[in-house]
Protein backbone atom coordinates (compact mmCIF):
# COMPACT_ATOMS: atom_id res chain seq x y z
CA UNK A 1 0.00 0.00 0.00
CA UNK A 2 1.53 3.39 -0.87
CA UNK A 3 2.42 5.54 2.11
CA UNK A 4 1.52 9.24 1.93
CA UNK A 5 3.93 11.57 3.68
CA UNK A 6 4.83 15.22 3.12
CA UNK A 7 7.14 14.43 0.23
CA UNK A 8 7.64 18.07 -0.74
CA UNK A 9 8.23 19.72 2.64
CA UNK A 10 8.09 23.51 2.77
CA UNK A 11 10.94 25.14 4.69
CA UNK A 12 9.83 27.75 7.20
CA UNK A 13 12.04 30.56 8.52
CA UNK A 14 14.50 28.58 10.64
CA UNK A 15 15.26 25.73 8.20
CA UNK A 16 15.24 28.12 5.22
CA UNK A 17 17.87 30.29 6.91
CA UNK A 18 19.89 27.21 7.88
CA UNK A 19 19.80 25.92 4.30
CA UNK A 20 21.01 29.25 2.93
CA UNK A 21 23.77 29.48 5.55
CA UNK A 22 25.01 25.90 5.09
CA UNK A 23 24.94 26.08 1.28
CA UNK A 24 27.00 29.26 1.39
CA UNK A 25 29.47 27.92 3.95
CA UNK A 26 30.04 24.66 2.07
CA UNK A 27 30.39 26.28 -1.36
CA UNK A 28 32.81 28.73 0.30
CA UNK A 29 34.84 25.79 1.66
CA UNK A 30 34.97 24.15 -1.77
CA UNK A 31 35.94 27.40 -3.50
CA UNK A 32 38.76 27.90 -1.00
CA UNK A 33 40.14 24.54 -2.19
CA UNK A 34 39.92 25.38 -5.88
CA UNK A 35 36.48 23.94 -6.70
CA UNK A 36 34.31 26.07 -9.00
CA UNK A 37 30.54 25.84 -9.01
CA UNK A 38 28.57 24.49 -11.94
CA UNK A 39 24.80 24.52 -12.01
CA UNK A 40 23.27 21.90 -14.32
CA UNK A 41 19.69 22.50 -15.45
CA UNK A 42 16.83 21.42 -13.21
CA UNK A 43 15.30 19.60 -16.18
CA UNK A 44 17.06 16.56 -17.64
CA UNK A 45 16.23 15.23 -21.09
CA UNK A 46 18.30 12.05 -21.04
CA UNK A 47 19.12 9.19 -18.63
CA UNK A 48 15.67 9.09 -17.07
CA UNK A 49 15.52 6.27 -14.49
CA UNK A 50 12.35 4.93 -12.88
CA UNK A 51 13.00 6.77 -9.63
CA UNK A 52 13.05 10.18 -11.33
CA UNK A 53 10.07 12.56 -11.38
CA UNK A 54 9.18 12.39 -15.05
CA UNK A 55 6.68 14.40 -17.02
CA UNK A 56 5.90 15.38 -20.58
CA UNK A 57 7.16 18.66 -21.98
CA UNK A 58 4.94 18.67 -25.05
CA UNK A 59 5.69 15.30 -26.67
CA UNK A 60 9.06 14.90 -24.98
CA UNK A 61 9.53 12.92 -21.77
CA UNK A 62 11.77 14.84 -19.37
CA UNK A 63 12.66 14.56 -15.68
CA UNK A 64 13.52 16.85 -12.84
CA UNK A 65 17.22 16.68 -11.96
CA UNK A 66 17.50 13.47 -9.95
CA UNK A 67 21.25 13.32 -9.38
CA UNK A 68 23.90 16.02 -9.58
CA UNK A 69 26.74 13.68 -10.49
CA UNK A 70 24.91 12.30 -13.51
CA UNK A 71 23.67 15.75 -14.54
CA UNK A 72 27.18 17.20 -14.23
CA UNK A 73 28.73 14.29 -16.10
CA UNK A 74 26.41 14.91 -19.05
CA UNK A 75 27.18 18.62 -18.99
CA UNK A 76 30.96 18.08 -18.78
CA UNK A 77 31.10 15.31 -21.39
CA UNK A 78 29.10 17.43 -23.86
CA UNK A 79 30.77 20.78 -23.29
CA UNK A 80 34.37 20.28 -22.19
CA UNK A 81 37.14 18.78 -24.40
CA UNK A 82 39.31 18.47 -21.29
CA UNK A 83 37.76 18.18 -17.84
CA UNK A 84 37.92 20.90 -15.19
CA UNK A 85 39.82 19.30 -12.31
CA UNK A 86 37.47 20.44 -9.56
CA UNK A 87 33.77 21.28 -9.65
CA UNK A 88 31.17 21.96 -6.96
CA UNK A 89 27.38 22.13 -6.99
CA UNK A 90 24.44 23.09 -4.79
CA UNK A 91 20.70 22.79 -5.21
CA UNK A 92 17.78 20.37 -5.10
CA UNK A 93 17.38 16.92 -6.61
CA UNK A 94 14.07 15.10 -6.96
CA UNK A 95 13.83 11.34 -6.44
CA UNK A 96 11.05 8.98 -5.53
CA UNK A 97 11.79 7.80 -1.98
CA UNK A 98 12.98 4.31 -1.14
CA UNK A 99 11.84 4.71 2.46
CA UNK A 100 8.39 6.20 3.05
CA UNK A 101 9.65 8.99 5.31
CA UNK A 102 12.09 10.36 2.74
CA UNK A 103 11.22 13.55 0.90
CA UNK A 104 11.13 13.70 -2.89
CA UNK A 105 12.82 17.09 -2.98
CA UNK A 106 16.27 16.93 -1.39
CA UNK A 107 18.84 19.67 -0.98
CA UNK A 108 22.45 18.78 -1.67
CA UNK A 109 25.87 20.39 -1.86
CA UNK A 110 28.80 18.47 -3.24
CA UNK A 111 32.08 18.43 -5.08
CA UNK A 112 33.77 16.33 -7.72
CA UNK A 113 37.41 15.75 -8.59
CA UNK A 114 37.92 14.82 -12.25
CA UNK A 115 41.15 13.59 -13.81
CA UNK A 116 42.35 12.72 -17.27
CA UNK A 117 43.03 9.05 -17.99
CA UNK A 118 46.22 7.69 -16.46
CA UNK A 119 46.61 10.26 -13.67
CA UNK A 120 47.08 8.71 -10.23
CA UNK A 121 43.87 8.72 -8.27
CA UNK A 122 45.35 8.19 -4.80
CA UNK A 123 46.08 11.86 -4.10
CA UNK A 124 42.65 12.92 -5.39
CA UNK A 125 41.00 10.39 -3.05
CA UNK A 126 42.95 11.78 -0.11
CA UNK A 127 42.09 15.35 -1.12
CA UNK A 128 38.39 14.49 -1.00
CA UNK A 129 38.70 12.70 2.33
CA UNK A 130 40.50 15.71 3.83
CA UNK A 131 37.77 18.00 2.50
CA UNK A 132 35.02 15.81 3.93
CA UNK A 133 36.83 15.81 7.28
CA UNK A 134 36.34 19.60 7.41
CA UNK A 135 32.56 19.41 6.84
CA UNK A 136 31.41 18.64 10.44
CA UNK A 137 33.24 21.74 11.68
CA UNK A 138 31.68 23.92 8.99
CA UNK A 139 28.20 22.63 9.89
CA UNK A 140 28.73 22.99 13.64
CA UNK A 141 28.35 19.29 14.43
CA UNK A 142 29.67 18.44 17.88
CA UNK A 143 31.08 15.13 16.70
CA UNK A 144 31.05 12.94 13.63
CA UNK A 145 32.30 9.65 12.26
CA UNK A 146 33.94 9.19 8.88
CA UNK A 147 33.67 5.70 7.42
CA UNK A 148 36.20 4.62 4.82
CA UNK A 149 35.25 1.74 2.55
CA UNK A 150 36.25 0.32 -0.82
CA UNK A 151 33.81 -0.92 -3.44
CA UNK A 152 36.35 -3.34 -4.92
CA UNK A 153 36.45 -5.40 -1.71
CA UNK A 154 33.14 -6.92 -2.76
CA UNK A 155 33.12 -6.29 -6.48
CA UNK A 156 36.42 -8.04 -7.31
CA UNK A 157 35.72 -11.36 -5.50
CA UNK A 158 32.28 -11.50 -7.18
CA UNK A 159 33.85 -10.92 -10.59
CA UNK A 160 36.62 -13.44 -9.86
CA UNK A 161 33.95 -16.06 -9.12
CA UNK A 162 32.03 -15.17 -12.28
CA UNK A 163 29.05 -14.11 -10.19
CA UNK A 164 26.80 -11.56 -11.90
CA UNK A 165 23.09 -10.75 -12.12
CA UNK A 166 20.53 -11.89 -9.55
CA UNK A 167 22.92 -14.07 -7.57
CA UNK A 168 25.49 -11.28 -7.21
CA UNK A 169 22.66 -8.89 -6.26
CA UNK A 170 21.53 -11.33 -3.54
CA UNK A 171 25.07 -11.47 -2.09
CA UNK A 172 25.34 -7.67 -2.13
CA UNK A 173 21.89 -7.33 -0.49
CA UNK A 174 22.96 -9.78 2.23
CA UNK A 175 26.16 -7.80 2.86
CA UNK A 176 24.18 -4.59 2.94
CA UNK A 177 22.16 -6.17 5.75
CA UNK A 178 25.43 -7.30 7.36
CA UNK A 179 24.08 -10.81 7.38
CA UNK A 180 26.69 -13.46 6.47
CA UNK A 181 24.07 -16.16 7.08
CA UNK A 182 22.08 -14.63 4.20
CA UNK A 183 25.17 -14.84 1.95
CA UNK A 184 25.33 -18.56 2.74
CA UNK A 185 21.60 -18.97 2.05
CA UNK A 186 21.82 -17.06 -1.25
CA UNK A 187 24.76 -19.15 -2.52
CA UNK A 188 23.49 -22.51 -1.31
CA UNK A 189 24.84 -25.13 -3.76
CA UNK A 190 27.07 -22.69 -5.69
CA UNK A 191 30.76 -23.68 -5.96
CA UNK A 192 31.87 -20.32 -4.50
CA UNK A 193 29.53 -20.53 -1.48
CA UNK A 194 32.22 -21.45 1.07
CA UNK A 195 34.74 -18.89 -0.14
CA UNK A 196 32.30 -15.99 -0.45
CA UNK A 197 30.69 -16.76 2.93
CA UNK A 198 34.14 -16.75 4.55
CA UNK A 199 34.86 -13.46 2.76
CA UNK A 200 31.58 -11.97 4.03
CA UNK A 201 32.45 -13.04 7.58
CA UNK A 202 35.87 -11.40 7.23
CA UNK A 203 34.37 -8.15 5.93
CA UNK A 204 31.84 -8.06 8.76
CA UNK A 205 34.14 -9.16 11.55
CA UNK A 206 35.26 -5.65 12.54
CA UNK A 207 33.75 -2.22 12.17
CA UNK A 208 36.41 -0.09 13.78
CA UNK A 209 39.75 -0.17 15.51
CA UNK A 210 43.30 -0.40 14.21
CA UNK A 211 43.03 -4.10 13.39
CA UNK A 212 40.10 -3.72 11.00
CA UNK A 213 42.20 -4.06 7.87
CA UNK A 214 43.83 -7.19 9.32
CA UNK A 215 40.42 -8.84 9.09
CA UNK A 216 41.01 -9.08 5.34
CA UNK A 217 43.81 -11.57 6.01
CA UNK A 218 41.15 -14.11 6.97
CA UNK A 219 39.50 -13.78 3.57
CA UNK A 220 40.14 -16.35 0.83
CA UNK A 221 40.59 -13.33 -1.46
CA UNK A 222 43.29 -11.64 0.66
CA UNK A 223 45.86 -11.87 -2.13
CA UNK A 224 43.41 -10.67 -4.80
CA UNK A 225 42.64 -7.61 -2.67
CA UNK A 226 46.21 -6.73 -1.71
CA UNK A 227 46.23 -3.46 -3.72
CA UNK A 228 42.95 -2.29 -2.19
CA UNK A 229 44.19 -3.14 1.30
CA UNK A 230 47.43 -1.21 0.71
CA UNK A 231 45.45 1.75 -0.67
CA UNK A 232 43.25 1.86 2.47
CA UNK A 233 46.27 1.42 4.72
CA UNK A 234 48.04 4.38 3.10
CA UNK A 235 44.87 6.47 3.39
CA UNK A 236 44.58 5.69 7.10
CA UNK A 237 48.22 6.57 7.70
CA UNK A 238 47.77 9.87 5.86
CA UNK A 239 44.48 10.84 7.51
CA UNK A 240 44.80 9.71 11.13
CA UNK A 241 47.52 12.27 12.07
CA UNK A 242 45.42 15.18 10.78
CA UNK A 243 42.09 14.05 12.18
CA UNK A 244 40.21 17.07 13.62
CA UNK A 245 39.04 16.87 17.22
CA UNK A 246 35.62 15.23 17.61
CA UNK A 247 35.93 13.36 14.30
CA UNK A 248 36.37 9.61 14.44
CA UNK A 249 37.77 7.64 11.52
CA UNK A 250 36.54 4.08 10.99
CA UNK A 251 37.05 1.48 8.33
CA UNK A 252 33.90 -0.17 7.04
CA UNK A 253 34.97 -3.14 4.93
CA UNK A 254 31.39 -4.15 4.15
CA UNK A 255 30.20 -0.85 2.69
CA UNK A 256 28.26 -1.94 -0.39
CA UNK A 257 25.90 1.02 -0.80
CA UNK A 258 26.02 2.18 -4.41
CA UNK A 259 28.17 -0.78 -5.45
CA UNK A 260 26.81 -0.62 -8.98
CA UNK A 261 28.22 2.90 -9.28
CA UNK A 262 31.34 3.11 -7.14
CA UNK A 263 34.56 1.49 -8.31
CA UNK A 264 37.07 2.39 -5.57
CA UNK A 265 37.32 4.03 -2.15
CA UNK A 266 34.07 5.20 -0.54
CA UNK A 267 33.42 7.82 2.13
CA UNK A 268 30.43 8.20 4.45
CA UNK A 269 29.88 10.77 7.17
CA UNK A 270 27.69 10.04 10.18
CA UNK A 271 26.81 11.86 13.37
CA UNK A 272 26.42 9.73 16.50
CA UNK A 273 22.73 8.90 16.82
CA UNK A 274 21.78 10.13 13.35
CA UNK A 275 19.61 7.62 11.55
CA UNK A 276 21.01 8.34 8.09
CA UNK A 277 24.42 9.21 6.73
CA UNK A 278 24.91 12.94 6.30
CA UNK A 279 27.35 12.84 3.40
CA UNK A 280 28.49 10.11 1.05
CA UNK A 281 30.69 9.63 -1.95
CA UNK A 282 33.55 7.76 -3.50
CA UNK A 283 35.36 6.95 -6.71
CA UNK A 284 33.32 6.17 -9.82
CA UNK A 285 35.70 5.61 -12.70
CA UNK A 286 33.17 4.06 -15.07
CA UNK A 287 30.86 7.06 -15.43
CA UNK A 288 32.78 9.23 -17.89
CA UNK A 289 34.08 6.36 -20.09
CA UNK A 290 30.41 5.40 -20.46
CA UNK A 291 29.83 8.88 -21.90
CA UNK A 292 32.76 8.59 -24.31
CA UNK A 293 35.31 10.46 -22.18
CA UNK A 294 38.40 8.67 -20.79
CA UNK A 295 38.26 10.52 -17.48
CA UNK A 296 38.34 9.27 -13.90
CA UNK A 297 36.27 10.87 -11.18
CA UNK A 298 35.45 10.86 -7.49
CA UNK A 299 33.33 13.10 -5.32
CA UNK A 300 30.95 13.38 -2.42
CA UNK A 301 27.61 14.94 -1.65
CA UNK A 302 26.46 16.53 1.60
CA UNK A 303 22.80 15.72 2.19
CA UNK A 304 21.49 19.00 3.53
CA UNK A 305 17.88 17.83 3.82
CA UNK A 306 18.97 15.18 6.33
CA UNK A 307 21.00 17.78 8.21
CA UNK A 308 17.99 20.10 8.33
CA UNK A 309 15.92 17.25 9.80
CA UNK A 310 18.68 16.48 12.28
CA UNK A 311 18.86 20.11 13.41
CA UNK A 312 15.12 19.95 14.18
CA UNK A 313 15.04 16.55 15.88
CA UNK A 314 18.48 16.42 17.52
CA UNK A 315 19.65 20.00 18.16
CA UNK A 316 21.87 18.55 20.92
CA UNK A 317 24.17 17.18 18.20
CA UNK A 318 25.13 20.74 17.12
CA UNK A 319 27.49 23.18 18.81
CA UNK A 320 24.89 25.90 19.22
CA UNK A 321 21.16 26.29 18.72
CA UNK A 322 20.73 26.00 14.96
CA UNK B 1 12.18 8.47 27.42
CA UNK B 2 15.47 10.13 26.47
CA UNK B 3 17.85 9.64 23.57
CA UNK B 4 19.93 7.58 25.96
CA UNK B 5 17.21 4.94 26.53
CA UNK B 6 17.78 2.01 24.21
CA UNK B 7 14.69 0.36 22.80
CA UNK B 8 14.38 -3.23 21.59
CA UNK B 9 11.31 -4.13 19.54
CA UNK B 10 9.95 -7.55 20.50
CA UNK B 11 7.24 -9.31 18.52
CA UNK B 12 3.83 -10.12 19.88
CA UNK B 13 2.20 -13.44 19.01
CA UNK B 14 3.86 -16.76 18.24
CA UNK B 15 7.48 -15.51 18.20
CA UNK B 16 6.94 -13.38 21.29
CA UNK B 17 5.46 -16.34 23.15
CA UNK B 18 8.70 -18.24 22.50
CA UNK B 19 10.95 -15.27 23.20
CA UNK B 20 9.69 -13.94 26.54
CA UNK B 21 10.41 -17.14 28.55
CA UNK B 22 13.90 -17.31 27.00
CA UNK B 23 14.71 -13.89 28.44
CA UNK B 24 13.45 -14.65 31.95
CA UNK B 25 16.25 -14.37 34.50
CA UNK B 26 18.58 -12.55 32.09
CA UNK B 27 19.55 -8.84 32.14
CA UNK B 28 16.92 -8.30 29.45
CA UNK B 29 14.05 -10.06 31.25
CA UNK B 30 10.80 -8.18 30.75
CA UNK B 31 9.05 -6.73 33.78
CA UNK B 32 6.43 -9.31 34.77
CA UNK B 33 3.91 -6.78 36.13
CA UNK B 34 4.11 -4.61 33.03
CA UNK B 35 3.65 -7.69 30.86
CA UNK B 36 0.35 -8.44 32.60
CA UNK B 37 -0.91 -4.93 31.87
CA UNK B 38 -1.91 -3.48 28.52
CA UNK B 39 1.25 -1.36 28.38
CA UNK B 40 3.26 -1.84 25.19
CA UNK B 41 6.50 -0.27 26.43
CA UNK B 42 7.94 -2.66 28.99
CA UNK B 43 10.90 -2.04 31.32
CA UNK B 44 13.62 -4.68 31.34
CA UNK B 45 15.94 -5.80 34.12
CA UNK B 46 18.50 -3.34 32.70
CA UNK B 47 17.31 0.19 33.55
CA UNK B 48 18.65 1.87 30.40
CA UNK B 49 16.91 -0.62 28.11
CA UNK B 50 13.18 -0.90 27.44
CA UNK B 51 11.19 -3.19 25.18
CA UNK B 52 8.43 -2.32 22.74
CA UNK B 53 5.85 -5.01 22.05
CA UNK B 54 4.80 -4.76 18.41
CA UNK B 55 2.96 -6.74 15.78
CA UNK B 56 5.43 -8.49 13.51
CA UNK B 57 4.27 -6.58 10.45
CA UNK B 58 4.90 -3.22 12.17
CA UNK B 59 8.16 -4.10 13.87
CA UNK B 60 10.60 -3.70 10.95
CA UNK B 61 9.31 -0.19 10.32
CA UNK B 62 10.06 0.88 13.91
CA UNK B 63 13.59 -0.46 13.61
CA UNK B 64 14.24 0.85 10.09
CA UNK B 65 13.16 4.32 11.23
CA UNK B 66 15.55 4.10 14.19
CA UNK B 67 12.79 4.40 16.81
CA UNK B 68 13.94 1.06 18.20
CA UNK B 69 17.64 0.32 17.89
CA UNK B 70 17.25 -3.48 17.83
CA UNK B 71 14.42 -5.89 17.15
CA UNK B 72 13.54 -9.54 16.80
CA UNK B 73 11.34 -10.55 13.89
CA UNK B 74 10.70 -13.54 11.65
CA UNK B 75 12.68 -13.72 8.41
CA UNK B 76 9.38 -14.26 6.56
CA UNK B 77 8.27 -10.77 7.62
CA UNK B 78 11.65 -9.28 6.72
CA UNK B 79 11.55 -10.81 3.26
CA UNK B 80 8.00 -9.63 2.69
CA UNK B 81 8.66 -6.03 3.75
CA UNK B 82 12.19 -5.52 2.46
CA UNK B 83 12.92 -2.64 4.86
CA UNK B 84 16.35 -1.04 5.07
CA UNK B 85 17.76 -2.53 8.25
CA UNK B 86 20.60 -4.75 9.35
CA UNK B 87 20.12 -8.44 10.10
CA UNK B 88 22.78 -9.30 12.65
CA UNK B 89 21.99 -12.95 13.42
CA UNK B 90 19.79 -15.91 12.70
CA UNK B 91 18.51 -16.73 16.20
CA UNK B 92 17.38 -20.19 15.23
CA UNK B 93 14.13 -20.32 17.20
CA UNK B 94 10.65 -19.79 15.78
CA UNK B 95 11.53 -22.07 12.89
CA UNK B 96 8.72 -22.72 10.44
CA UNK B 97 8.07 -23.36 6.77
CA UNK B 98 6.38 -21.11 4.23
CA UNK B 99 4.26 -23.63 2.38
CA UNK B 100 1.67 -24.04 -0.31
CA UNK B 101 -1.25 -25.80 1.38
CA UNK B 102 -4.39 -27.24 -0.13
CA UNK B 103 -7.22 -29.56 0.84
CA UNK B 104 -6.21 -33.18 1.29
CA UNK B 105 -6.14 -34.96 -2.07
CA UNK B 106 -5.35 -31.82 -4.09
CA UNK B 107 -1.86 -32.24 -5.53
CA UNK B 108 0.66 -29.67 -6.71
CA UNK B 109 0.17 -30.98 -10.26
CA UNK B 110 -3.57 -30.42 -9.99
CA UNK B 111 -3.00 -26.86 -8.85
CA UNK B 112 -0.47 -26.26 -11.64
CA UNK B 113 -3.01 -27.49 -14.21
CA UNK B 114 -5.71 -25.04 -13.14
CA UNK B 115 -6.33 -22.42 -15.85
CA UNK B 116 -7.19 -19.85 -13.16
CA UNK B 117 -5.36 -20.59 -9.95
CA UNK B 118 -6.33 -18.55 -6.91
CA UNK B 119 -3.97 -18.41 -3.93
CA UNK B 120 -4.84 -16.74 -0.64
CA UNK B 121 -1.89 -15.47 1.36
CA UNK B 122 -0.43 -13.05 3.85
CA UNK B 123 2.83 -13.29 1.89
CA UNK B 124 2.19 -11.89 -1.60
CA UNK B 125 5.82 -11.04 -2.31
CA UNK B 126 7.18 -14.49 -1.49
CA UNK B 127 4.26 -16.08 -3.36
CA UNK B 128 4.81 -13.94 -6.47
CA UNK B 129 8.50 -14.76 -6.37
CA UNK B 130 7.76 -18.51 -6.23
CA UNK B 131 5.17 -18.27 -9.01
CA UNK B 132 7.71 -16.45 -11.16
CA UNK B 133 10.36 -19.11 -10.53
CA UNK B 134 7.86 -21.85 -11.41
CA UNK B 135 6.62 -20.04 -14.52
CA UNK B 136 3.07 -19.98 -13.14
CA UNK B 137 0.47 -17.25 -12.96
CA UNK B 138 -2.21 -16.96 -10.29
CA UNK B 139 -4.71 -14.58 -8.82
CA UNK B 140 -3.49 -13.61 -5.36
CA UNK B 141 -6.12 -13.11 -2.68
CA UNK B 142 -4.54 -10.92 0.03
CA UNK B 143 -5.52 -11.88 3.58
CA UNK B 144 -4.19 -10.75 6.94
CA UNK B 145 -5.33 -13.67 9.09
CA UNK B 146 -7.15 -17.05 9.17
CA UNK B 147 -5.98 -17.97 5.67
CA UNK B 148 -6.87 -21.63 6.39
CA UNK B 149 -10.55 -20.82 5.85
CA UNK B 150 -10.04 -19.65 2.27
CA UNK B 151 -9.85 -23.08 0.52
CA UNK B 152 -12.67 -24.47 2.66
CA UNK B 153 -15.08 -21.68 1.75
CA UNK B 154 -14.13 -21.38 -1.92
CA UNK B 155 -12.26 -18.07 -1.63
CA UNK B 156 -9.12 -19.67 -3.04
CA UNK B 157 -7.83 -23.01 -4.40
CA UNK B 158 -4.93 -23.08 -1.95
CA UNK B 159 -3.03 -20.92 0.50
CA UNK B 160 0.59 -19.91 1.03
CA UNK B 161 1.14 -19.65 4.76
CA UNK B 162 3.54 -20.35 7.61
CA UNK B 163 3.45 -23.88 9.00
CA UNK B 164 5.11 -24.76 12.28
CA UNK B 165 3.59 -28.00 13.58
CA UNK B 166 0.85 -28.46 10.99
CA UNK B 167 -1.81 -28.65 13.71
CA UNK B 168 -3.92 -25.76 12.38
CA UNK B 169 -3.73 -27.13 8.85
CA UNK B 170 -4.84 -30.56 10.01
CA UNK B 171 -7.75 -29.08 11.96
CA UNK B 172 -8.98 -27.55 8.69
CA UNK B 173 -8.37 -30.60 6.49
CA UNK B 174 -5.40 -29.01 4.72
CA UNK B 175 -1.97 -30.48 3.89
CA UNK B 176 1.34 -29.02 2.73
CA UNK B 177 1.83 -29.62 -0.96
CA UNK B 178 5.07 -27.69 -1.46
CA UNK B 179 7.60 -25.89 0.77
CA UNK B 180 8.47 -22.47 -0.67
CA UNK B 181 10.98 -21.48 2.01
CA UNK B 182 11.94 -21.51 5.66
CA UNK B 183 11.73 -18.85 8.31
CA UNK B 184 13.26 -18.26 11.73
CA UNK B 185 13.69 -15.39 14.19
CA UNK B 186 16.33 -12.82 13.27
CA UNK B 187 18.03 -10.13 15.31
CA UNK B 188 17.73 -6.87 13.38
CA UNK B 189 19.28 -3.46 14.00
CA UNK B 190 18.64 0.10 12.85
CA UNK B 191 21.28 0.87 10.22
CA UNK B 192 21.89 4.39 11.49
CA UNK B 193 22.16 3.43 15.15
CA UNK B 194 24.46 0.49 14.45
CA UNK B 195 26.80 2.40 12.15
CA UNK B 196 26.86 5.70 14.01
CA UNK B 197 26.88 4.42 17.59
CA UNK B 198 28.45 0.97 17.55
CA UNK B 199 29.80 1.43 21.06
CA UNK B 200 26.21 1.63 22.38
CA UNK B 201 24.45 -0.80 20.07
CA UNK B 202 26.90 -3.68 19.67
CA UNK B 203 27.17 -4.41 23.42
CA UNK B 204 23.37 -4.47 23.61
CA UNK B 205 23.20 -6.86 20.64
CA UNK B 206 25.84 -9.05 22.31
CA UNK B 207 23.88 -8.94 25.57
CA UNK B 208 20.72 -10.06 23.79
CA UNK B 209 22.53 -12.80 21.88
CA UNK B 210 24.21 -13.95 25.08
CA UNK B 211 20.89 -14.05 26.95
CA UNK B 212 19.26 -16.12 24.22
CA UNK B 213 22.27 -18.41 23.86
CA UNK B 214 22.33 -19.09 27.60
CA UNK B 215 18.73 -20.30 27.39
CA UNK B 216 19.15 -22.27 24.17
Amino acid sequence: MPVRTPHFPDLLFGPAARLRKWEGALIGLFEAHGYRELHPSLVLRESLPDGALRFFDGDELVALRWDFTVALAGLLARGFPTPPARVAYAGAVFRRPVQPWEAVERFEVGCERIQPEGESSAEADLELARLLMAIPGVLGLKSAILHLGHAALVRRPLEAEGLFGDLADAVVAALSRRAPHRVKEALDGHPSAGRLTAHAEALLSELDGPTTLDALQASPYAELLRDERDHMDRALKALLPILPPNLELRVDLADVAGLGFYTGPTLRLWAPGAQQELAAGGRYDRLFPGLGRPWQAAGFCVRLSRLLDLAETRPDLFEQAQ
Amino acid sequence: MTHRTLLIAFPKGRLGDELVPKLAGTPLALDAEALKSRVLRIPTATPSVAALLLKGADLPRYVAAGVAQLGIVGSDTLDEMDMDLLELADLGFGACRLSLCAQEGVTLEALRAKPHLRLATKFPKATESWLSREGLTAELVPLSSSAELAPLLGLADAIVDLVQTGGTLKAHGLVETFVLGRSSARLVAARGAYLSEPARIRPLADLLLGALKARA
